[in-house]
């Protein structure tokens, strides 16, 4: 690390070390989180049939980077069950009544807390191996709540939602201005480099999708968001984005899910106003997953949830993407991100784009439900000051299988992967691989003189506007 | 001695017994009870039963799992094996059942009982030897966590040598009434600790999945319960 950040080892906001008594406080946050959510059953049983067999070690790349007890994901959880048997079971409480002394939750415990459940990324890989089921990452998402109740909380990404939740509406903090110029500007690209006529269309009401992508993209992949405007155009998608908002991150997810449940909902508000029908959600891996979480902070009217890769795929399918005859010829693989594979929700689609437009497709080892995190999962990719960590510890794993690949092209459809996966190259010396999202390459394919004569066939009010433009100029 | 020994298989044996039934009826109900609590009032109740019914199959029947970790898996699976067959199915067991309520079913050969016995013994002692051996579960593990399969492999150990008075150096009534008595001690043990996972491992995948199913405005009502309103970020 260049430098040290104080007490932990991310930056945390100057209040944090105000806090006093956090351990009534947390304690008073876990009751209520234990009455009003759903962690008490699943925590109750975890509690009850841990088994301690360690299976769950050889599964975690961060164990397998450092050999550390702390790191193993049954140790880690651990620390919040203890807390949750000493003072949430009655076995617990009696013990203590009956022979005192024994386990007290103190200040030093929740720092250890804090520093722990940021060890870990939440990639839930752990959980395939667990023989009794304990979801760790259900843990760490839950331990990280409790922890942000007494203000323990990466500032990385408190500035962010408060960016989101309170300032301009974006967490990289992009005016409505800002966004329509780069929209244009995009636009004007497609004309210069593709002879296209592609619409980023703005508050269009009655889209049947409204598209979320992680915002940073404006700034970081404009690629991306061309390959996804592409996609819709060339289809025929109908589609728009929200000026009121258009940022589906959700930092909520890595922290609290009193901050999640606002993103949330302000991302289906949006698509209210607009009088859209589903969400559409660029590349980016943890919006998709707590864009899912849609129903439970909204019923079951919530609107449907697409990602950019089911759309693109399924319009593939039914031969609506036009490509050209030359495939992409250098080496690509595919890095599974864990929010959209894990559970096995999205691993085909990808694939079979790729396969369809590259001649050497080849996959990483172990990949699909059984993937290894990218390394910057859990938000702490945005924790710069823990970089080192990030990238030699825990994107250890995830280089070699990247080095064993010997793919020039790696995709990896997730905001927050492409950045942590873009250092762990840089750190491991892979200056070879590329770092890219799936609609980037897609963009290099598109046939846009067939769309154009397409467009022309069917003479529909864009492509004769063109036209006639065309034949004045000339 | 025999005034005990039949202590031990009378009032104790019904007392462990009926501890255990109830305690993991309890485990039962109350798992069963929260499941449908927690779904009840989910705000998404969609929950991918194939996905969980397949995870489940999985770990019940877990040969597909071996070869994450071998040798382990397979002690883990020989153990468990040995465990469930032996006391439910030795003939000299199922005779108690006749002979106390009328009701038997078929029984496994002597011979292979005796075999399943030793190796519930040596898998016992070789899980804690596993478990000291290799540094990630060393450093995992709590007291309890070497103890306990040893005390599961007590009523085998000593059953065995019951059975087999020319390899038993102690007298038999002893080795009789320490193998009730530790029988039942695991019988109680059942419902109070981790044990428990004998009935709570069918449950457990859906159960993991339902932690996510949060209730609708869960974040809301946390917030509310904690005088959080309108505090900024």
């Amino acid at each position: 690390m260049t430098s040290a950040p104080g007490k932990y080892s991310f930056y945390v906001e100057k209040d944090a070390y105000e806090v006093t008594d956090r351990p009534r406080k947390l304690l008073e946050a876990f009751a209520a989180v234990l009455e009003h959510s759903s962690y008490g059953l699943a925590l109750d049983v975890f509690a009850r049939v841990t088994a301690k067999c360690s299976r769950c070690a050889a599964s975690c790349q961060l164990y397998e980077a450092t050999g550390a007890a702390r790191d193993i994901p049954c140790n880690r959880s651990e620390l919040l069950l203890k807390v949750y048997r000493r003072y949430f079971t009655q076995a617990g409480v009696f013990k203590a009544r009956l022979l005192g002394g024994g386990f007290t939750l103190t200040e030093e415990y929740i720092d250890r807390m804090g520093e722990n459940f940021y060890r870990c990324t939440a990639c839930r890989r752990c959980k395939l191996t667990c023989p009794m089921g304990i979801d760790h990452g259900l843990i760490t998402h839950l331990a990280r709540w409790l922890l942000a109740e007494v203000k323990l909380i990466p500032k990385a990404l408190v500035v962010s939602v408060r960016e989101q939740l309170q300032g301009v509406g974006n967490t990289s903090a992009i005016p409505p201005a800002a966004l329509i110029d780069t929209c244009e500007f995009l636009e004007e690209e497609f004309r210069d480099n593709y002879n296209a006529d592609v619409k980023f269309p703005i508050d269009k009401e009655g889209a049947e999708h409204v598209f979320f992508p992680a915002v940073s993209d404006y700034l970081l992949e404009p690629d991306t968001l061309m390959g996804n405007a592409a996609v819709m155009a060339v289809s025929g998608g109908s589609w728009t984005i929200g000026t009121k908002n258009y940022d589906g991150i959700n930092y909520g997810l890595f922290y609290s899910d009193r901050m999640m449940e606002r993103i949330v909902k302000n991302e289906v508000a949006e698509v209210r106003r607009l009088k859209g029908k589903k969400i559409l959600i660029g590349e980016c891996g943890h919006a998709t997953r707590s864009a899912w979480f849609g129903r439970t902070f909204c019923g079951p009217d919530a609107p449907e949830v697409v990602h950019c890769l089911q759309y693109a795929h399924r319009q593939l399918k039914q031969g609506k993407i036009p490509l050209k005859d030359e495939k992409i010829e250098e080496r690509v693989t595919y890095h599974d991100p864990c929010n959209i594979a894990r559970t096995g929700k999205i691993t085909e689609e990808p694939r079979e784009i790729l396969k369809t437009i590259c001649r050497d497709f080849v996959e990483m080892h172990p990949n699909r439900t059984e993937n290894y995190c990218c390394g910057g999962g859990g938000g702490t990719v945005s924790i710069d000051e823990i970089r080192e960590f990030r990238t030699k510890d825990m994107g250890r794993r995830k280089a070699e299988q990247i080095r064993a690949t010997g793919a020039k092209y790696l995709v990896a459809p997730c905001a927050n992967c492409k950045k942590q996966l873009k250092e762990v190259c840089e750190d491991h010396g892979l200056k070879e691989v590329t770092v890219i999202g799936l609609h980037d390459l897609l963009l290099k394919v598109i046939d846009f003189d067939a769309y154009r004569r397409q467009n022309q066939n069917e003479a529909g009010p864009v492509a004769a506007t063109t036209q006639a433009a065309k034949a004045e100029e000339e | 001695m025999d005034a005990m020994l039949e202590w031990a298989r009378g009032p104790v044996f019904v007392f462990s017994l009926t501890f255990m039934l109830l305690g993991l009826l309890r485990h039962v109900l109350v798992t069963f009870y929260e499941m449908r609590r927690t779904l009840g009032r989910a705000g998404d109740k969609v929950l991918p039963y194939r996905q969980i019914l397949k995870a489940t199959a999985q770990w019940l029947f877990p040969a597909g799992k071996i070869r994450h970790e071998p040798l382990f898996s397979v002690t883990s699976m020989i153990f468990h094996v040995a465990l469930l067959v032996v006391p439910l199915f030795l003939g000299g067991h199922i005779l108690l059942w006749q002979r106390g309520l009328g009701i038997s079913w078929p029984a496994i050969p002597n011979a292979l009982a005796d075999v399943l016995t030793v190796v519930a013994v040596v898998a016992a002692v070789a899980l804690v030897v596993q478990r000291a051996a290799a540094r990630a579960s060393r450093d995992l593990s709590r007291a309890s966590d070497y103890l306990m399969p040893l005390i599961v492999a007590l009523p085998f150990a000593t059953g065995f040598l019951a059975m087999h008075p020319a390899l038993n150096p102690f007298p038999h009534q002893a080795m009789l009434f320490l193998h009730v008595m530790s029988g039942n001690l695991v019988l109680v043990l059942l419902p109070i600790t981790r044990l428990s996972h004998a009935v709570l491992l069918p449950s457990l995948q859906l159960v993991a999945e339902l932690g996510w199913r949060w209730p609708l405005d869960a974040g809301s009502k946390v917030e509310k319960a904690l005088g959080k309103q309108g505090e900024p970020i």
